[in-house]
Parts: structure tokens; C-alpha cells; sequence
């Protein structure tokens, strides 16, 4: 039997090899070797570093050489005269930190720092080396960009956090950094604008943070499912994005953002129902283009959510709802199909799911594939073998095809499963079930706030005073108005 | 507050679907559509044993339509039993487009067809009443049904264009029972079925077609007007759209194809009452055919056809206006326009009416006007042997003469 055993670290024992090779016991990528300083033999010092976080090259360059040249290490110096050359600068790397507490130094260790271990006096100084192995940014995979930035986020902190510096060069920009997860400690920065973002909101986003109690952020729902208001709804009430442009336009607009190393993403808070329903390019293409195709992708969302249940409800129950002309097709085709309305329903938009999932799970080219032969030949033949009548395919089509033009996956995901939960009540009670179903999720909708912002706002909670705004985009050369939900800065402190 | 509110929905909304669930549910009101026929024509006609009910209905987009009669007390019972059709179909009447009532039936089954149509949540109250003319609807409807079009789209073809022909309009069931609440008579459309031509292959034994208005009193036999009169009623009404008129002018006769026709009316009042109503006729038409040596382009030929087309208006008005005053029946609804063009002083002789409308001195002037055709300068069949200029020569001839 194995027996798990956590090598026990006091974070505040003084620094030595022996206790760093303790902690690290069991770790093959964990390096350690003896240097003289100046080439004296007697006169050692003790480098460790995790092989993989930092660069081999920049470690023999910028501290082994220095390091072991007598002529700059002479034959006298030792130890605590050794450790003051050293952060004064006798070896060539940019960041160094003197540590004396062993917690500290295993920090920066996993950090991608090298440490020099002084053991006679329990200290060490750490130099920054870490490794350039990281992904290089790229143009976004999920949010297709067409007419902006093609920067976008990767799993590197530190390059996010430059991307987001480069777009928005103002010394208010605060990059707040917390460390997160018991055993991962993992990084991650609280991003806002000094002076402009509501302070309670920056307040409250960094309590938030630092309450997240988890081994690690190594996936994005650690993050998002503990600093929502309500975890338990299925709607999204953080933006999540790995677009860099739209990270800072929502900085802009008075968001707060978080990045977290490891995870190619950005969030942002407080999120409400209209910004889900908004893609950056409404800020590229003309006003009036953008102010439509936001409209289009709201009826989008009602199509997606209403069109299976309304035509249950309709079929089963309201015939005489239906166009004479409408109802005699969909009575002939009906005719031959061997499964009832409700049936037939739950079935296609099964398959319309299962055909979804292949598609995402399997590699893209495969992926397109499956969707194109799922849409095209099985439904085609589910038709032409009588397993379901044309009306039904069309109908979920639609419904599908309407909730693809969702910006934001997750809000397509919640409305898919709302939809399922509607047509489920259309089954039972007809067009009574759908409206009982919307009242219930309107009143969800309309309960839900995001960091004491409405998520309906501005349809509910602010008078409808802005409604236009969620629906409509004003010209860039009209001035903009801020959103007042988000109580932004008014005296223009932020500017330079 | 939020934590309280949650489970008190949640407890109402339990409450509400269990008390409607038994009337909302699949246990009631689910309809398999694939076993549904649908309703569009259905008829009425006197029987012995009270109505006899016809409906005509289809299956599908495909199907032949089918007719199904029973003979019951009343429509609403009759109608009933046929709702249950053979092999477990049943019928909808929500799509039920036209109540054909025959002749015969209308003196006792008008008043009874209303009332079931207004209480039966499933018809629509934009279903159309026709009054079959000389015969039976069932007969009429059987007649139509064998050709390759059926008997409603048959109807609901003539519905289409007997307005555009300017020889009648399909009144619904609610314009009907309001016109009866309100003026004690109501204009309904009847229709007629007449031998298909045989170069109609695609028709049943008989063709259907407009037969003027049937004015409908409760209690009484329906009068129908003739096609004149229904022409002159359609624009008095407000609800003319278009009709060919031939007008003999001189030695020629121009058919005119009248687009526009309109009624604006002027009560007179004097110190005894009502003195009379002023009704101005205005209507636009276009020339469509000429029979005969005219020349359009002349003035003075152009206001003989104008004339002539003004008396034409002027008959029909007087016709449907003499009609309405011999019958003592105010199908025009003369009363509604005068009470609102004149709220107050119409009070004076609401009581009277009936006694003043008779004699009621009744002023028709009309104005007409042709348009179009004419008006092209050089028509293509009058070239004269010249050889035709496209606009774009005419126009670069005569900049380089410029």
C-alpha cells in the first residue's frame, strides 16, 4: 500500500540545501548542484531550479558565469559579502530577490525563479530565468474575429497581462495579482482602472478572489462558479473571453477583469444579459449595421428558446392557431410518421444535440464533417424514411441554427437547456406550460444581479431609461454615454 | 425576501398547474393532428327534422376533399355528431372558412347559425356567409366537389375575386350579426351554381358564381339584388375595388375598367329635422377596350365618355338606393352615417326613422374622370409607317436639332 506523504514545509524556517532538497524529494525535473564562487573550491554556493520552468541557456549565461568568474569573484569574498554582489547586480539578470524564509523561496522556485542557497547563513537570493516555452498569440479560436485585433489570450499570465497593457497604456491600469489554490498556487490578476471603476466593485471582485478555496485554478468554472452571485443558474453572469480587445474595451467600459495562469481566457464582471448578447465587431462595422444584426441575434435568442415549444404546444393543442394551408401540409406529412408530435420532438433535438457534442469532440476537420452528413443525410432520411416529418426538421433547424448566433457559448448552452425544459412543458400543458415556463424564467432572469447589477438591466431595474442601448449602437462620433449601472468614475481621474 | 418569495411561486405554481392540469392536459384538449380533417366549407340547409349539415373537409394537402351530412334539431347539434368521423378521424371546425346556407333555410336558420358560430369557441368569427341561391348549399357544394379543384378553394376563389369584379363581397359572420344587432338587416353575399363549362376539366359538375347580394331580415325570406344594384351597394358601401363597364358613347362603345369608386355622404338638416342626404360619387377609370372610330386624345370625346360614365355610376347608386327605400330596409346602413356625421341632431329623428328613411329626399352627384391611355402620344399601333425611335434616339435627334 501506498501512503500518500506531503513532504511538511515550514514557510518560515531559515533557507538551506537540505531542507529545499526535502521539499522537492521526489521531484526529477527539481535540479540542484554545487558552484564556486569565483572558481574557489572552497568557497561553494548551492543553485537549485525546476528544470522546464526556467531557461537552462539564461542560467549558465546570466548567473553560472558570473558567478564562478574569479575575476569577479575573487578568492576573499564569501558568503554574506557573496549575497550583496549578487543582488547588487554582479550577475546579469533583471529580477533578483533576497530570501530567508524557505516558503518564500520554493514560491519563487515554481515561479521560474533559480535560487542561490547560502547554507551558513540560511538565505538565498533568486534571479528570474524563467523559460520562454510558452504558446505564442495567436488569432482567437472560438470567437472568429473578422474585422479587429486578432491578439488573443494564452495560458501565459504575464503575456496576457502585457497584451492587456499594450492596449491600454495608462499607469491607472492595476494589475492586482492573488494566489490561488492550496496545492497548485496558481496565479491570478485582478485587472481595473484606478479612479474610474467603481471601487466597491474592484472591493468586492477581490474579496471574491480571495475567498475561492480550491487545489488549483486549472479550469475556468473554479473560477466563474465561485465568484458569481448565483452559481446555481444556468445563465452566465461573468463574461468570459479570449479575445484580448474585447477584455479591455469591457476594462473600459468600467469592468473589472481577472486572467489566470494556465487558462487562456479572460472574465470580466460584473455580466449582464445585453453584454452576452454583444460581439466587439458591433464596435468595427457601421452603427446601423451593428444596431440591426444586435436586434437580429435578441430574436435570435427567442427563436432558439421558443420555436420547439411553440410548435408542440401548437400541434398537440391549438390546431387552430395554424394557417389552413400550414396545417394541411403539416397533417400530410404528420400522416406517415409512426411517432407522436411530442415524441418526434425530443427525438430531433436529441439528435440535434448528439450531432453538436460529435461535432465539438472530435478533431475540427472530422468534426465539420459529422455535422454537415448529420445535418444533410440523416436528416434527410429521417425524412424520406418517414421517421420524422419535414415540419419538425425545420423547426429544430431553426431553433439550432438561431442559437449558434449566440455570441457567448455559454448563454447559447443555457438557453438550449431552457428550451428543452420549455418544450417539456409545452408537452404537458400547451401553450399554458409555454407561458408558465417563460413567467418562471423571466422572474429568474429578472432576479438575478451580478455584483449589484441588475441582469436584465437595462430592460429591468434601471426604468428602462437606456433600453436603447442593449439594442441599439450610437455612432462612435456621438459621445458615449457609460453605463450607469457600473457607477464609473465621473471627474475623469484615470486620464492622464 | 428573494428566499421567501422563491417557494411561494414555486407553492402557486403547483397549486395553478394542478387545478388546470385536468382541463389543459393531454387528457382533454391533445389533439393527434394526423388524425384530424379539416373543416373549411360547411353547409346548412332545411330538412324535415330541422337542418341538415354538410362538411367538407380534406386530410391533407393531397387528399380528395370529402363530405360527410347529418341531419339534426339544430346546426350545433348536427355539427356535434359529425365531428367524430369514421376509422377514429376526427373533424376541426377552427378552419372552417365558409357557412354556406341555403335558401330555404335562411328565414328559420339564420338566427341559429349566429348564435352557434358567436358561442363555439372553435369557429372563427371571420368565417364567411354565403346564401346559396336557388338550390340547396349541399347540392351546390356536391356539385362542386369531383373536379381536380375542391369545393372550398373553389369558394375561396370566388371570395378573392368577386370583389375585384365589382359583383359582390364575402360578408363574415361577425360584420353579419353586427349589421342585424344594429340596423335590424344585413347584406350577405349569395352564390349560385352554374353548369361548368366543359373546357374546365379540372371543375366538378357545376361552377360557382357571385349572384348578386342577398339582404337578410330575421324571421324572413332573404331579397336579392340584382347584379346593378350590388354593384351600386358595393360603392356606396366603401367596398367597391374594380369592374368593366361598357359605355355607349356616340357611334362607339368604350369599355372602362372603373379602379376607384367612392362614397362621401352630407346630411342636410332644417327646422323640421332631417331635410335629406347629400351623397357625392367619385371614381377614377382607365380605358381598357375601344369598339368603334373614338378619338381619346380629343377633349370633347373624352368628356362624352366621362358623361356617360357618370350616368352609369349614377344609375347603379340609384338603383341599390331605390331598392334599400321600396324594401323599407336600410341595408346601407344610411342611419349609422347620418348619426355619425351628425351625433346630436341624428337623435332628433333616431326614433322616426323608420317612417322618414322611405321618403327621404336623397341627393347622388357624381364625378368621374378617366385616366391613362390616352394620355400616350404616340401609341405604338399608330406609327404610321415611321420608323420607331427608342426614347434614346428621340431624345440625342433632338439635342442635335437643339
Amino acid at each position: 500500500m501506498i501512503k500518500n506523504k506531503q513532504p511538511e514545509v515550514s514557510q518560515e524556517a531559515p533557507v538551506t540545501a537540505a531542507a529545499m532538497e526535502a521539499v522537492f524529494s521526489d521531484c526529477y525535473d527539481f535540479e540542484s548542484r554545487e558552484l564556486n564562487i569565483g572558481g574557489n573550491p572552497g568557497n561553494t554556493v548551492r543553485l537549485c531550479f525546476i528544470d522546464g520552468l526556467v531557461s537552462g541557456s539564461d542560467v549558465a549565461e546570466q548567473v553560472i558565469r558570473p558567478l564562478t568568474d574569479p575575476g569577479r569573484f575573487g578568492a576573499n569574498v564569501r558568503g554574506e559579502q557573496a549575497a550583496a554582489m549578487l543582488l547588487g547586480g554582479s550577475v546579469y539578470v533583471y529580477t533578483s530577490k533576497c530570501r530567508r524564509k524557505l516558503g518564500e523561496a520554493v514560491e519563487d522556485l515554481l515561479n521560474g525563479f533559480c535560487a542561490l542557497i547560502f547554507d551558513s547563513q540560511g538565505e538565498a537570493v533568486t534571479f528570474e530565468v524563467k523559460s520562454q516555452q510558452r504558446r505564442s498569440v495567436d488569432a482567437p479560436k472560438e470567437e472568429k474575429v473578422v474585422k479587429g485585433a486578432k491578439d488573443a489570450f494564452v495560458e501565459t499570465l504575464k503575456v496576457n497581462t502585457t497584451l492587456v497593457r499594450r492596449k491600454l497604456r495608462n499607469p491607472h491600469l492595476k494589475i492586482r495579482e492573488f494566489t490561488l489554490g492550496e496545492r497548485a498556487r496558481s496565479a491570478v490578476a485582478l485587472v481595473y482602472i484606478d479612479g474610474f471603476t467603481n471601487p466597491d466593485l474592484v472591493a468586492e471582485a477581490g474579496r471574491r478572489i480571495s475567498a475561492i478555496r480550491a487545489e488549483g485554478v486549472l479550469t475556468s468554472a473554479v473560477i466563474e462558479e465561485n465568484i458569481v452571485d448565483n452559481y446555481r443558474s444556468p445563465f452566465p453572469q461573468t463574461i468570459s473571453t479570449e479575445r484580448s480587445d474585447k477584455f479591455c474595451l469591457n476594462i473600459l467600459e468600467g469592468r473589472v477583469g481577472i486572467l489566470a495562469d494556465g487558462l487562456p481566457l479572460g472574465f470580466l464582471a460584473p455580466g449582464t444579459f445585453s453584454q452576452f448578447m454583444k460581439v466587439p465587431e458591433d464596435h468595427s462595422g457601421h452603427f446601423l449595421v451593428a444596431s440591426a444584426l444586435t436586434i437580429l441575434r435578441y430574436l435570435s435568442a427567442v427563436l432558439t428558446l421558443l420555436a420547439p415549444a411553440f410548435y408542440v404546444a401548437v400541434a398537440m393543442y391549438h390546431q387552430e392557431m395554424i394557417p389552413t394551408r400550414l396545417m394541411q401540409s403539416m397533417i400530410e406529412s404528420r400522416s406517415s410518421v409512426p411517432f407522436p408530435t411530442a415524441a418526434e420532438v425530443i427525438l430531433m433535438l436529441l439528435a440535434f444535440e448528439l450531432l453538436q457534442e460529435a461535432g465539438i469532440r472530435l478533431p475540427s476537420p472530422i468534426g465539420e464533417t459529422v455535422s454537415i452528413i448529420g445535418a444533410l443525410i440523416v436528416g434527410q432520411s429521417a425524412v424520406e424514411a418517414r421517421v420524422v416529418s419535414p415540419v419538425v426538421v425545420v423547426v429544430i433547424a431553426l431553433a439550432g441554427i438561431a442559437g449558434y448566433t449566440m455570441p457567448n457559448q455559454d448563454m447559447g448552452s443555457a438557453l438550449r437547456l431552457c428550451r428543452f425544459l420549455l418544450v417539456l412543458a409545452a408537452i404537458f400543458l400547451g401553450m399554458f406550460g409555454v407561458a408558465t415556463g417563460c413567467a418562471i424564467l423571466v422572474y429568474h432572469l429578472a432576479g438575478l444581479e451580478s455584483y449589484g447589477v441588475p441582469y436584465m438591466s437595462p430592460f429591468a431595474g434601471s426604468e428602462g431609461r437606456h433600453l436603447s442601448r442593449a439594442l441599439l449602437r450610437r455612432s462612435m462620433a456621438v459621445k458615449r454615454d457609460r453605463e450607469p449601472e457600473l457607477h464609473t468614475g465621473r471627474g475623469g481621474e484615470a486620464k492622464l | 425576501m428573494r428566499r421567501a418569495a422563491i417557494p411561494a411561486l414555486a407553492g402557486a405554481l403547483a397549486v395553478l398547474l394542478t387545478a388546470c392540469s385536468p382541463g389543459l392536459t393531454i387528457f382533454s384538449n391533445y389533439r393527434s393532428l394526423e388524425n384530424l380533417e379539416l373543416v373549411r366549407t360547411v353547409t346548412a340547409d332545411t330538412a324535415r327534422e330541422g337542418v341538415h349539415v354538410t362538411i367538407c373537409s380534406t386530410a391533407g394537402e393531397k387528399s380528395d376533399a370529402r363530405m360527410y351530412g347529418r341531419v339534426g334539431p339544430s346546426i350545433g347539434v348536427a355539427l356535434g355528431e359529425l365531428i367524430h368521423l369514421p376509422l377514429g378521424r376526427e373533424a376541426i371546425l377552427s378552419h372552417t372558412e365558409n357557412l354556406l346556407i341555403g335558401e330555404a333555410y335562411v328565414k328559420e336558420g339564420l338566427a341559429q347559425c349566429l348564435d352557434y358560430m358567436e358561442r363555439f369557441s372553435e369557429m372563427r368569427l371571420d368565417t364567411g356567409i354565403l346564401i346559396v341561391r336557388g338550390g340547396t348549399a349541399k347540392d351546390l357544394v356536391e356539385g362542386l366537389t369531383g373536379g381536380e379543384t375542391p369545393a372550398p378553394d373553389a369558394i375561396a376563389g370566388l371570395g378573392r375575386i368577386a370583389a375585384r369584379i365589382g359583383r359582390g363581397y364575402f360578408f363574415t359572420c361577425r360584420q353579419i350579426a353586427a349589421s342585424l344587432a344594429e340596423n335590424g338587416c344585413a347584406l350577405a353575399m349569395s352564390v349560385r351554381g352554374e353548369k361548368a363549362d366543359k373546357l374546365f376539366e379540372d371543375r366538378g359538375e357545376l361552377d360557382i358564381e357571385p349572384a348578386g347580394f342577398a339582404v337578410l331580415r330575421p324571421g324572413e325570406d332573404p331579397v336579392f339584388l340584382s347584379d346593378e344594384e350590388t354593384w351600386g351597394a358595393l360603392m356606396l358601401l366603401g367596398l367597391f375595388r374594380s369592374r368593366n363597364v361598357d359605355l355607349p358613347v356616340g357611334d362607339t362603345v368604350l369599355t372602362v375598367s372603373v379602379d376607384k369608386a367612392g362614397a362621401s355622404y352630407t346630411p342636410r338638416f332644417d327646422g323640421q329635422g332631417l331635410a335629406g342626404v347629400d351623397i357625392a360619387l367619385t371614381a377614377q377609370a382607365n380605358v381598357i377596350c375601344m369598339e368603334g372610330d373614338g378619338d381619346l386624345k380629343d377633349p370633347a370625346y373624352r368628356e362624352k365618355a366621362e358623361k356617360a360614365l357618370e350616368e352609369a355610376l349614377r344609375q347603379a347608386a340609384g338603383a341599390a338606393l331605390d331598392r334599400s327605400r321600396v324594401l323599407q330596409v336600410d341595408f346601407l346602413d344610411l342611419a349609422g352615417i347620418v348619426r355619425r356625421k351628425a351625433p346630436l341632431k341624428f337623435e332628433g329623428v333616431a326614433d322616426k326613422w323608420g317612417e322618414i328613411f322611405p321618403e327621404l329626399p336623397l341627393t347622388v352627384t357624381v364625378k368621374a374622370e378617366l385616366t391613362r391611355t390616352f394620355d400616350i402620344v404616340d401609341p405604338p399601333a399608330v406609327s404610321k409607317g415611321e420608323e420607331a425611335k427608342s426614347p434614346w434616339e428621340k431624345l440625342t435627334d433632338s439635342l442635335r436639332d437643339s
